[in-house]
């Protein structure tokens, strides 16, 4: 059987070759002078406690088009080449300038990964967030077109984006400023800039599918190969962070053209990650691989747990069940793995098909090659002491938010902003809160742990306030504050909770209502421009849920009532008012009885006349 | 209508309104013999109902629990160091529980209380999920019995780090090591929804964990749900640790059975369930609590968890229960609310809802309006204009023991000496009689104290039978006898001729028995003397702190002596447990109302009488 086995494969191998052998000779390669704009790297960063933060980022460009001519026109040249097909009619009838798009799940352990990647500007609040610029005559065009907006990527994405209301969109002064200009092409309209969030968004890979779809290499080659839903959201915290952007530069006249980049970021816990790929269900390890600590009491039947072994070999096709396939075939910048490495405890590898290379930067760019198709490419991260990893940088400030109080007619925020660094920190905090929470800005309060005497103007520089209106816009926060120097500044708010209209409540109506994550955006106390940004953890309201079943019972009580109340009134009515003993003679006179008696009267009466 | 109308008649025609006025006592009797009975049905088959799961997405034991084989190494593990713990500091404690839960990627942090002691707390963040919402484990070092809680914290730990490798979790875990089961958890409950920096979202269900022995191994499982104030855990939490525990194989006791009870199940065990469950229900809080007390008031589910004996099951299947228990709690979506809030559990499978037991509890409280009435009616004064000088002193003195009884309340809040209040308690019982010849108040002020008192005893016990169904049932009892004090008219010759004239009422028919109450009334010397004495024992027996105490000494085995008024104001003051204030400003008022109606009274001539004729 085997020596038939190896002869099949053998005839197979052979024709294999032969038709890569005719394929070669049409000649239809890459043309070196062609040039896509697509650069695609990977980083791989190790973070404290095994975790490993592995970052993808792509970045496009569409070919330039002149906005004075319309797509509609009989000479607009019109070609996307890799830039995804679906992006430039919509930017195009929606008047978008640039969007943001952030699908975000999961908790970002600030206190032992420090900085968010990208300084945060790549990482939405918990849930699905986009925020827009739109160019518009007038802010209720600039609506219109932002609910278009939302409501086409919602079905390009998967998403819950339609349901995107003006109950939830609001338009951030401060905050959300973008690093890229965008152009205005009528003069006589605006900029209009818009957000909003779905908090209770579950990400999944019906969000992940499509994005890849949108990337020229399709999951098919390249670092798209990699990204495959199980293992991404199988992670303590993951991103997919969409930009797009119509940028006119200077030098190209009246040329502009679009960039889009996208980053799909994913932190996972190495050790758990490699123990699921041998035992998917986590079970009880067996007695004789439990890692015990002599130093304490042990043996067959006692072990007190080491902490996680610090040495560690991994490849990446460990974590991602599968290697890369290929460079990305098409683009004149190679395909690039860095790994983020401390360098005294930690190497990095390149195996291209098992024979491995190193670099002294960590940083590999894979062939582009076409002609050398069919190249698995696999990334090995081995270490001595992964407790030693590059310096972590970390955050400007910690913030955490919660609700307080109970009952469920009204509650609390209470925020705590926590700088242990040794100067003030200036930063904007952008809250948007649903209609139902009614905030009480004049219960808004500082408080501080060094200095009690702290006044509320020396913490909040600027505030400004919209009032939500029911049913209509959210209420909208936005403070300039001031955080001074290793200090914990507590603020707290109070709100009333309102009541829903029966039909307003979502069908998991029990589950209670997400608040959108407040944004933090730190400036530089100088040039006051954006630094770093961070978003809180989103919060869960519970507001008073009637039993679904309710109405039924009251129709039912206050339909008897209403009988009661009418037979009454009907009674009063039509009947007439007598007397007891005039009740009773009617009644007397009225039986069956009476009737009897009366003809038995008749009858007797009859008979007397006739006797008579 | 025309049918009531009909009755209605015939009930004024055969003349039984004068005859139901006159033996109104009776009717207050029945109807609380009603309420007394209409619970003793309820553990009679066809009356009660089987638990079920209400909520389709908990599937209890769904999934096979895996807190077994080497788990139960490393937990031993964990227990022989936490065996030397006992004799530790809390910090020191503290820290090194805080060091192995920070080993596999917990966030702890310690919340400080200068009253109760630290208490640490760990946050799991869910890699399932948007962190909003928490379950919360919670261990207290010492447990109920003040007995370090080795097995527990062990299981405690061994249990964060099995949960930290697995990833289905969509809700975050909280692991709380607080210093007891009452108060120190209480605060951090309370802080966590007040002033905590470090948060999980809002906490859905908490399992409190005591295994106190250091065995491996234990006999049954004690399950304890009574929380605070009347709130009970959503019926389908309690369903589930039940559920859960008995399909690993363990026994289930409820409200403290001893194991041998726990196999029979008839009518008599029900019944004991049944009261047992009425009792801890009204006295939650006031008896040393498990623990899941205090996690009352914030729409939390929990329950407590309590191994008992040291033979049979071992301790991993101990664990296996908040295991599982965490895994149903995960699966839901939305927060408790498919199945029962108030239900009595007869048996850890059989319960009856609150409309089964309610009318009880209403019944009582109709009893009392009853009384109400018939010191109203019921006697020589009942035509007296409403806006007579008797209602308004009744008024005016109900609202001076409202007073007095708001000024007890806070007085013994801030100097807790049950013996002194059990002292002046007793005094006051015997005022009526020390000063019988000394104050008398007018006969009809009596009729009306008695009537303001069991009128608003009757409210106090319509508005608390819905949210603390077992307190109004347990003070509603408690109190009944006081509407057995009679009004005691002084015996002097003068005034019996005086208050001879007899002032009809509109009701003719009943003048036959109204005399011979009359003529009962006024019967001079050794019958007087010996109502007198029944009053006194009635206002001795229905006085709300002695009353309390008695009960407390005779049914339940945690009180000795005056310990449940001291414990009454510790539940408030660690607890904010109501309870003594519904003593003090639901029952007290009524007593001394009472108290007062039984000073001799002097009969009066009515002014009215003109006017009537």
């Amino acid at each position: 059987m085997t020596i038939i086995g190896t002869l099949a494969y053998c005839i197979l191998g052979t024709l294999l070759l032969c038709v890569a052998a005719e394929d070669e000779e049409p000649q239809i390669g890459v043309d070196d002078s062609l040039w896509y704009p697509y650069d695609e790297t990977l980083v791989l960063k190790p973070l404290p406690n095994n975790d490993l933060l592995v970052s993808f980022s792509f970045q496009l460009q569409s070919e330039p088009f002149n906005p004075a001519i319309s797509s509609m026109s009989f000479d607009a040249y019109e070609h996307y080449t890799t830039f995804p097909r679906a992006i430039p009619p919509l930017l195009e009838s929606t008047g978008t300038r640039q969007f943001h798009l952030r699908f975000t799940r999961g908790f970002w352990d600030a206190l032992s990964w420090g900085q968010l990647p990208h300084a945060g500007k790549q990482a939405g609040a918990s849930g699905v967030e986009l925020w827009s610029q739109v160019q518009a005559t007038d802010q209720e065009q600039a609506f219109l077109n932002w609910k278009k907006l939302a409501n086409s990527l919602s079905g390009l994405f998967c998403s819950s984006l339609n349901f995107i209301d003006e109950s939830r969109t609001t338009f951030p002064r401060q905050s959300y400023v973008s690093d890229i200009v965008s152009p205005l092409f009528n003069d006589t309209e605006k900029l209009y800039l818009m957000r909003a969030s779905l908090p209770n968004e579950p990400i999944c890979t019906e969000n992940l599918t499509p994005f890849i779809k949108l990337l020229p290499t399709r999951g098919k080659s390249g670092l798209t190969s990699l990204l495959d839903g199980h293992k991404l959201f199988d992670s303590l915290w993951n991103s997919i962070s969409l930009d797009i952007a119509t940028v006119c530069p200077e030098d190209e006249g009246s040329l502009c053209h679009y960039e889009m980049e996208a980053h799909v970021e994913m932190v996972a816990h190495v050790p758990s990650a490699l123990a699921r790929n041998e035992r998917p269900i986590p079970k009880p390890l067996d007695g004789n691989t439990l890692r015990c600590d002599t130093e304490k009491p042990f043996d067959s039947y006692q072990c007190f747990p080491l902490p996680e072994p610090s040495e560690a070999h991994f490849k990446l096709s460990q974590l991602f069940a599968r290697p890369i396939n290929n460079g990305n075939l098409f683009a004149n910048r190679p395909t690039r793995i860095c790994a983020d490495v401390d360098g005294s405890t930690w190497t990095a590898f390149l195996s291209v098909n098992d024979t491995i290379f190193s670099t002294h930067d960590n940083c590999f760019d894979l062939s582009n090659d076409q002609n050398e198709s069919d190249i698995g490419y696999d990334f090995i991260l081995e270490s001595t002491d992964t407790t030693r990893v590059t310096p972590i940088v970390p955050v400007p400030i910690h913030v955490s938010r919660s609700l307080t109080g109970n009952g469920q007619d009204r509650g609390g925020m209470r925020i705590v902003f926590h700088n242990d660094k040794d100067t003030a920190v200036k930063l904007i905090y952008f809250e948007s809160l649903p209609w139902f929470m009614r905030v009480y800005l004049s219960s808004l309060q500082i408080t501080s742990t060094i200095s009690p005497q702290l006044q509320e103007n020396d913490v909040i520089l600027d505030k400004y306030y919209l009032q939500a209106a029911d049913r209509l816009r959210p209420a909208h926060l936005e403070l300039t504050m001031l955080i001074p120097a290793n200090a914990d500044i507590v603020m707290t708010y109070q709100f009333d909770k309102a009541l829903l209209q029966f039909a307003e409540y979502p069908p998991d109506a029990n589950h209670g209502f997400e608040i959108d994550a407040a944004v933090i955006t730190v400036l530089s106390l100088e040039s006051s421009s954006a630094l770093y940004e961070l978003r809180t953890s989103t919060l869960l309201l519970s507001l008073s849920t009637p039993d679904f079943s309710m109405p039924y019972n009251v129709i039912i009580l206050t339909s008897t009532i209403m009988g009661l109340i009418f037979g009454m009134l009907y009674n009063l009515m039509v009947k007439r008012m007598v007397t007891v003993e005039e009740a009773d003679k009617i009644t007397f006179q009225s039986g069956l009885k009476y009737k009897l008696l009366k003809l038995k009267e008749k009858f007797l009466k009859n008979k007397k006349t006739k006797t008579d | 209508m025309a049918l009531l109308e009909k009755l209605h008649r015939r009930i004024v025609d055969m003349g039984l309104v004068p005859r139901i006025i006159a033996s109104l006592p009776v009717v207050s009797m029945v109807c609380a013999l009603f309420g007394f009975i209409s619970i003793a049905i309820l553990p009679m088959d066809g009356q009660y109902r089987r638990t079920y799961i209400s909520e389709n997405a908990l599937m209890p034991s769904q999934a096979y629990s895996y807190f077994r084989e080497s788990e139960w190494n490393i937990l031993r593990g964990y227990r022989s160091q936490i065996e030397e713990m006992v004799n530790m500091t809390s910090m020191e404690r503290n820290n090194i529980m805080g060091s192995w839960l920070q080993e596999f990627g917990t966030k702890t942090a310690i919340y400080e209380n200068e009253q109760y002691g630290e208490t640490l707390y760990g946050v799991m963040h869910a890699p399932r999920g948007d962190g909003t919402e928490a379950m919360v484990l919670a261990v207290p070092w010492f447990n109920s019995d003040d007995k370090f809680n080795v097995g527990g914290a062990a299981l405690g730990v061994s249990l964060a780090r099995f949960f930290s490798r697995w990833p289905v979790w969509s809700k975050n875990i909280i692991i709380v090591f607080s210093e007891n089961p009452c108060a120190a958890l209480r605060s951090w409950v309370e802080a966590y929804h007040t002033s905590l920096d470090l948060t999980g979202g809002s906490i859905e269900a908490a399992v409190v964990v005591d295994y106190s022995s250091a065995e491996d191994f234990f006999e049954y499982v004690e399950i304890s749900y009574d929380g605070l104030n009347g709130e009970l855990p959503n019926l389908d939490l309690v369903n589930v640790a039940i559920s859960i525990t008995e399909h690993e194989g363990m026994k289930v006791s409820l409200h403290g059975l001893p194991l041998d009870q726990l196999t029979i199940n008839n009518y008599w065990s029900r019944l004991k369930v049944l009261c047992l469950g009425i009792r801890d229900w009204a006295l939650a809080g006031v008896k040393n609590p498990h623990g899941n007390e205090a996690f009352s008031g914030w729409r939390i589910q929990s329950v407590t968890l309590k191994a008992h004996g040291n033979s049979g099951h071992d301790i991993t299947t101990f664990g296996r229960i908040p295991e599982a228990m965490f895994r149903s709690i995960n699966n839901l979506l939305e927060k408790f609310h498919q199945s029962f809030f108030f239900y009595l559990l007869l048996a850890p499978r059989q319960f009856v809802s609150i409309s089964s037991y309610l009318p009880s509890a209403v019944a009582l409280s109709v009893a009392f309006a009853i009384s109400s009435l018939n010191a109203f009616i019921n006697n020589t004064y009942a035509s007296i204009s409403i806006f007579s000088e008797y209602n308004l002193v009744a008024l005016l003195v109900w609202f001076i023991s409202l007073v007095i009884s708001f000024v007890v309340s806070q007085v013994f809040l801030l100097l807790p000496s049950a013996g002194l209040l059990m002292a002046i308690s007793m005094i006051s019982c015997f005022l009526p009689l020390i000063l019988s010849k000394k104050v008398h108040i007018s006969e009809p002020l009596s009729y009306r104290l008695k009537n303001v008192a069991f009128l608003y005893f009757s409210l106090v016990l319509t508005s608390l039978l819905m949210i603390n169904f077992a307190m109004a049932l347990l003070i509603g009892t408690l109190a009944f006898p006081m509407t057995l004090v009679k009004t005691i008219i002084e015996s002097s010759g003068e005034h019996e001729v005086s208050a001879k004239p007899y002032i009809s009422i509109k009701t003719e028919p009943k003048e036959e028995t109204e005399l011979i109450e009359n003529y009962e009334d006024i019967m001079p010397g050794k019958s007087q003397q010996r109502q007198e004495l029944k009053n006194l024992l009635l206002l001795v027996l229905t006085n709300p702190f002695i009353s309390i105490t008695i009960f407390g000494s005779f049914f339940d085995d945690e009180f000795q002596g005056f310990d449940v008024i001291n414990k009454l104001v510790s539940a408030w003051l660690d607890l904010k447990c109501w309870s003594w204030f519904v003593l003090c400003i639901g029952w007290l008022p009524c007593w001394l109302l009472v108290l007062a109606s039984s000073f001799e009274s002097k009969r009066v001539m009515l002014k009215s009488k003109e006017k009537q004729s």
